[in-house]
């Protein structure tokens, strides 16, 4: 997904800058110094095709980049090392590791912790216990709706370690505001060890 | 005073629209200034939470329902039956109840305010189940709905009648290619509201339905879809953000033209690029719902990136207009260079967002809220500012000071990207659209500083524009018949324009007829 935005960002550059161009060499070229006519064109076959034509192979490229992208974002690992519940409610989360027994309730102002095995695929399993919400880490450029009667299921790999912010990014109400939560991505043997010691006693 | 509440003279319903709209405007502006104010610094609470949502769904309703899409139709009001050459519109009557409907209906959004529970607090766009009675219990959310029901059946009888009106009202000589681009853009327009408005309304009426007479529409529960609600929703939504464009791209189309002493460059690209983007836009609608996981990304992403095609030709058309012409970059036209400026920006943010890997990160972040302002903002507010000065002096009979214009112009130009270019980076750090504070993480507390410091230019701005209009109310500068060298229609009467518009017509042989009209010595090839 960091190539896609890097390629995105720089098309729109290039993009930007031709069209300012455009725009803005005619403010300095032919400014209004007499009350001669300028030349009374206005149709020019080559240029209407021109300006038809590289848009298109243009976003015919992007739509290419796009496509192979999001194949790959969207594919989910038949056999994920791990499996959490994600379930968003009027203002916080609940994450839950069915295998080991872990419930980790958020309530707003106080949000909870995620916690992932480094380069490990996890599978998350996003439901909603009242209205729409949406699970978003901006480090991992990556959200997904909990839609009411709707299971979302899609996978995370994390490959850095660290602590990061989430969000809830679909509008719920009064708190929507106080519905964050992070993400603490562990190597994967202390990933072992932080299964082991809370699988007991639901935090 | 009589005269002006039981008028059906389209141009006195054309400025009661634009005066109400610019009221509703002043008031999502003030709004947008508490909204500014409290995301100053982080953790602040000078509104509380239940208030502050309210404020961000008033915001977006009176500046999208209320003021960019109505000011457009009051604009298109003043200035179709003069564009070709009518005396009124087809059903003047009909014409004077849309009106009427839309100021109710303004109000009755508004009074929401005064409900027990208070205003609206679901946002512009009312997801369900969120704005479902068993969350949203209070009134407000009623008067919003049903006041949003009365603008847009106002909407859509307004459409109708541009549409009679342009097929049957335009004067001998007059035909479709000779059109001008503003009277196209809203037949595109009206053609977009017709297909887009009675959904909305279908989906205001199933909500009522859901909230007072036991329906499940959107409850999934009982065997209902909030999904469906989503659907509807934007397959008003897209549609409804060409509303919000295309009359402005007419403006700027005739604004660049005159002001560079040249005809409109690719007369017959600008007529269909309206028509492809009016088409494409009805089936762009789920780009907003690539998050959800329920819908076809990749087609939808192709389709919304297609939209590029007639948005870059009208881009070259713009610059070609302006190549080896004669520019004198007064008011309207200084608004038309800050449209395009602005509004590519927003463009190309646009395409970004349709590519679904990309709207996986930026999808309701700031980088969202940047995008669609930098559109309505930075386009269509400005577009709207540059028909102002444009025809202002049409409308009253009186100029308005060119000095404080473009004072205005600079004023808003910096305010508006001081305000929203931060918004992309704030996005981009993570911060999510509709919070009412923020953590000081990252680079979010400069950011969102200088984003405010730029509100608050822009609302200097505003009163720049205000004082402008007063000053040169007292001065009365007249403004003759013709002040910029127009070329259309409205040019050739009187300023302001007699009842039924026209004493006399000059004959109409090109797009441009009050420039053929000053310059007999080039004939006009009658070749359209």
């Amino acid at each position: 997904m960091r190539g896609d935005w890097a390629i995105f960002i720089l098309a729109s550059i290039v993009v930007g800058v031709v069209v300012y161009a455009l725009i803005l060499a005619p403010l300095v070229l032919w400014r209004r110094r007499s009350d001669e006519l300028p030349p009374q064109f206005s149709v020019n076959r080559r240029v209407e095709i021109f300006s038809v034509a590289i848009p298109l192979a243009l976003i015919a490229f992007l739509f290419y980049v796009t496509y192979t992208s999001e194949v790959s974002v969207d594919a989910v690992a038949a056999h994920p090392f791990a499996t959490v519940d994600v379930t968003g409610f009027r203002w916080s989360w609940r994450f839950e590791y069915p295998g080991a027994g872990i419930r980790i309730l958020g309530t707003p102002g106080r949000p909870p912790e995620l916690v992932l095995a480094q380069n490990e695929t996890t599978r998350i399993d996003l439901r909603t216990d009242d209205v729409n919400h949406s699970f978003w880490v901006s480090d991992f450029l990556f959200k997904r709706d909990a839609v009411p009667g709707i299971v979302n299921r899609f996978d995370l790999t994390p490959v850095r370690t660290g602590t990061f912010r989430g969000a809830c990014t679909q509008f719920c109400g009064l708190e929507h505001t106080l519905m964050t939560f992070t993400v603490r991505v562990v190597p994967l043997e202390a990933y072992r060890r932080w299964i082991a010691s809370h699988g007991k006693a639901p935090v | 005073m009589m005269r002006w509440l039981t008028t059906t003279d389209h141009k006195k319903i054309g400025i009661m629209y634009m005066a109400s709209t610019f009221g509703f405007f002043c008031i999502g502006g003030l709004l947008s200034m508490i909204i500014r104010a409290q995301l100053s610094e982080p953790g602040l609470s000078l509104v509380s939470p239940h208030a502050y949502n309210q404020i961000f769904t008033l915001h977006g309703t009176a500046m999208i329902f209320l003021f960019v899409a109505p000011f457009g139709i009051g604009l298109a009001n003043y200035l179709i039956p003069l564009q070709i050459g009518a005396p009124d519109m087809a059903f003047p009557r009909l014409n004077a109840t849309s009106l009427w409907l839309f100021i109710l209906g303004g109000l009755t959004v508004l009074s929401g305010a005064a409900a027990a529970g208070g205003a609206a607090a679901s946002g512009w766009s009312s997801y369900a189940p969120l704005s479902e009675i068993a969350i949203a219990t209070g009134a407000g959310q009623d008067l919003w709905l049903i006041g949003i029901l009365m603008t847009s059946v106002s909407t859509i009888l307004t459409a109708v009648n541009f549409i009679v009106t342009v097929f049957l009202y335009r004067a001998p000589g007059m035909t479709m290619w000779r059109m001008p681009i503003f009277t196209w853009e809203m037949v595109a327009t009206s053609l977009l509201i017709l297909m887009a408005f009675p959904p909305l309304a279908a989906c205001l009426c199933m909500l009522l339905i859901d909230r007072h007479l036991g329906g499940h529409f959107f409850d999934p529960a009982s065997g209902g879809s909030a999904v469906l609600y989503m659907h509807l929703f934007w397959f008003f939504g897209h549609p409804e953000v060409y509303v919000l464009i295309l009359p402005y791209f007419g403006v700027i189309t005739e604004v660049v033209s005159v002001f560079s002493r040249k005809p409109v460059f690719g007369y017959v690209g600008m007529v269909l690029s309206a028509f492809a983007i009016a088409g494409l836009s009805m089936g762009v609608w789920a780009h907003h719902m690539f998050t959800t996981g329920v819908v076809d990304n990749p087609f939808f992403a192709g389709v919304s990136f297609l939209i590029a095609v007639p948005t870059g030709i009208k881009f070259f058309n713009w610059a070609g207009t302006m190549w080896r012409g004669a520019i004198q970059l007064s008011t309207p036209m200084l608004f038309a260079i800050g449209f395009m400026l602005n509004f590519l920006i927003g463009g190309i943010t646009g395409v970004l967002l349709a590519s679904p890997p990309i709207d996986y990160e930026a999808h309701d972040s700031y980088f969202a809220v940047a995008h669609f302002h930098y559109v309505i903002g930075g386009g269509s507010l400005f577009a709207i500012f540059a028909a102002l000065f444009f025809w202002f002096p049409k409308f009253s009979g009186i100029r308005l000071d060119e000095r404080l214009g473009r004072a205005f112009f600079y004023t808003m130009f910096v305010g508006f990207n001081c305000t929203f270019l931060p918004m992309h980076f704030m996005g981009l750090e993570g911060m999510p659209r509709r919070v009412y504070t923020y953590d000081a993480v990252a680079h979010l507390p400069i950011l969102n500083l200088i984003s405010t410091i730029g509100a608050g230019i822009m609302a200097i701005g505003v009163l720049l524009f205000i004082a402008n209009v007063v000053i040169s109310a007292r001065k009365r500068v007249p403004a003759g018949d013709d002040p910029w060298g127009g070329y259309t229609l409205e040019w050739a009467t009187t300023s302001p324009p007699p009842e039924f518009n026209f004493t006399k017509l000059p004959p109409i042989r090109s797009e441009r007829p009050v420039f053929d009209l000053h310059h007999p010595e080039l004939t006009a090839k009658a070749g359209r």
